[in-house]
């Protein structure tokens, strides 16, 4: 039997019996953003489309699969979703910038060894699909510390509505402030795991430090990690200045 | 205080500008030749078709850049390079681009060819952004999370030279005590020295032995098939050893996330309502687990599955077919994410098992 349908069948009973219909909605919710994946994918081999609008349009879908159809479409989502979007913006333009200064996009010498039988020359830009790639390899956890500042601040505005506008900031970057360290970690060794084969290639090669750091694999895989670190850190006081819009608006209504 | 604070960030400012002007000269310290580019023209383009159909433009640049080191130091020279306009190996060099070229004398004039460009000022930039976000949105817990980050950075370096030098040491013993000690420092830097921390570390440990024992006993039911570590064969070692130590170290994060959290909201919990008996303490920790369950093996799933999708785009434009470009670069990616959520997913009643054992003793001290 494939290994990789028995482990997502036993990711699936795992999280049905401890998660009941609620993991179950999450696994639905995983399948869903591979789905929407593939289709960026099969949209992203026509040249003469725009690799990032066409990452910025699935980003749109999987933001709004993990956040309205797990949580509900609701305010805290809504300014969960307005801050993760204008994050991902911003970190898309910072990264373009970063990789076209840098020369990281593409593949290095290391991983050419898999290119021999593939014509590289198809036309595509690779600079706009690298900064997409590292903008989506944070986006889960930047989701993630979206939704838990507009919950928490939200809640806080329901226990007290009369709450001052800096100080229900000031609490959002506080929440913030405490879920930054676990999510950075979930990532960092995310990214420890995956590079494991490549850090231990570089040193049976006997890289020296400044041939590590200049080779391009290196560098892109450094510059994925602090990107994906920026990107957490900036969507905390993003979330808690759309909030707050939300909660104004919100306020104005009634 | 104020003035304390103002020292710091000068203290940063100097250390920020110190290194650029370090990076920006010290080429004399490299062994290999350095080539600042002072002036690119491009001389010939060229309109390819490959044998799909697909369309690129190659163009020929000619260089004129000056040596930065060695024994041509100074010295003027010409060189050659064609790039693509997609760039999936090859980059357009640019006025001040600096360049590791081997050296070749032809006649009166130097020439040489690239090798490699050279990007440690542009590692030190972001470097400094990251530093920068991370301390001015986190304060104090940023700060944390760059020294926690950093130290284990260090752990994972100076462990692999120790399973490197030493040909007896197997990788899964050094991942084991790599992941012990990843453990304390990152949880401890998370929450500090309390039961809280430690009923998290415990969990974690045991949470990450579990997974990988499930992880372990699937691959050798089902040998392994639909798992291609092709994409992994440029290693010299046994990538079953290595692929298996990453999953181990990958879901680690995960696995803590969720150990921290569930411990935390417990405890925090009980300290506001100590009278909440541990059924009522189970019920609400089955409940933030289902919270979080979802989004932490999202996190992951994004981490480890985006990395493919150049080498996918292409085989796809290259018209591998689907059936056989997928397995070949994802199944190891997707297996790592598979792996950290049953990690994920199995920690929940674990950590809630130890933070309620951690609990009860405090109960009975007090």
């Amino acid at each position: 039997m494939n290994t990789l349908v028995v482990l997502a069948t036993l990711l699936f009973i795992l999280m049905t019996l401890i998660g009941g219909k609620r993991g179950m909605r999450a696994f639905f919710a995983l399948f869903l953003n591979m789905l929407v994946v593939f289709i960026m994918l099969l949209l992203m081999v026509n040249p003469s489309f725009h690799p990032l609008l066409i990452t910025v349009i699935s980003t749109v879908f999987i933001v709004q699969i993990n956040l309205y159809y797990i949580n509900g479409k609701n305010e805290k989502t809504i300014a969960a979703f307005r801050a993760t979007m204008t994050t991902v913006l911003l970190l898309l333009g910072f990264i373009t910038l970063v990789s076209s200064f840098g020369m990281i996009q593409g593949f290095s010498e290391e991983e050419s060894a898999e290119l021999i039988a593939l014509s590289p020359f198809v036309g595509l830009d690779f600079i706009q699909i690298a900064a997409g790639v590292m903008m989506l390899s944070a986006l889960g956890a930047m989701t993630d510390v979206s939704i838990s500042v507009s919950t928490a601040m939200y809640e806080m505005y329901v226990h007290d509505p009369a709450i001052d506008r800096k100080r229900l900031f000031q609490s959002g970057m506080t929440i913030g402030r405490d879920i930054l360290g676990t999510d950075t970690n979930t990532l960092f060794f995310a990214f420890f795991g995956g590079y494991l084969a490549l850090l231990i290639w570089f040193k049976d090669l006997h890289y020296t430090f400044g041939e590590m750091i200049n080779s391009k694999v290196f560098s892109a895989e450094i510059v994925t990690i602090f990107s994906a670190g920026i990107g957490i850190a900036l969507v905390i006081p993003m979330t808690a200045g759309w909030t707050i819009i939300q909660l104004k608006k919100n306020k104005r209504s009634e | 205080m104020k003035v304390q604070k103002k020292v710091r960030w000068l203290f940063l400012l100097l250390l920020v500008i110190g290194s650029f002007v370090f990076v920006t000269n010290n080429a004399s310290l490299y062994e290999q030749t350095i080539v600042r580019v002072v002036k690119e023209e491009v001389i010939a383009t060229d309109r390819v078709v490959d044998v799909h159909d697909n369309e690129d433009t190659i163009f020929t640049q000619h260089l004129e850049g000056v040596v930065q080191n060695g024994p041509y130091r100074d010295e003027p020279i010409e060189l050659k390079n064609d790039y693509s306009a997609s760039g999936a190996i090859d980059h357009r060099y640019r006025e001040g681009t600096e360049l590791f070229v081997t050296v070749r004398t032809q006649g009166d004039t130097l020439t040489g060819m690239i090798t490699n460009v050279k990007r440690d000022h542009l590692l030190v930039a972001i470097g400094w952004i990251f530093i920068g976000v991370l301390l001015l949105v986190g304060k104090r817990q940023g700060f944390h999370s760059l020294v926690s980050f950093s130290l284990n950075a260090l752990v994972l370096y100076f462990a692999l030279d120790l399973y490197i030098a030493y040909e007896r040491v197997s990788l899964l013993a050094v991942a084991f005590g790599m992941i012990f000690l990843f453990t304390f420092i990152s949880l401890y830097f998370v929450s500090g020295w309390s039961p809280k921390t430690f009923a998290a570390v415990l969990s974690t440990l045991v949470g990450t032995l579990l997974s990988f024992l499930v992880m372990l006993v699937v691959m050798k039911v089902t040998n392994e098939q639909g798992l291609h570590y092709e994409e992994m064969q440029f290693l010299s070692r046994p990538y079953y050893i290595v692929f298996l130590a990453g999953v181990l170290i990958g879901s680690l994060g995960a696995v803590m996330d969720v150990s921290i959290t569930m411990a935390s909201s417990l405890f925090e919990l009980h300290d506001q309502h100590p009278h909440l008996t541990d059924e009522q303490l189970r019920v609400s920790g089955k409940e933030i687990g289902q919270d979080i369950m979802g989004t932490i093996t999202s996190i992951l799933f994004f981490a480890y599955l985006s990395g493919s999708i150049p080498m996918l785009l292409i085989y796809m434009m290259n018209r591998v077919p689907l059936g056989y470009a997928l397995p070949m670069n994802m199944s190891l990616e997707l297996a790592r994410a598979l792996a950290g959520g049953i990690g994920v997913v199995l920690t929940i009643p674990i950590s809630l098992f130890f933070t309620l054992l951690f609990i009860r003793r405090k109960k009975v001290v007090a």
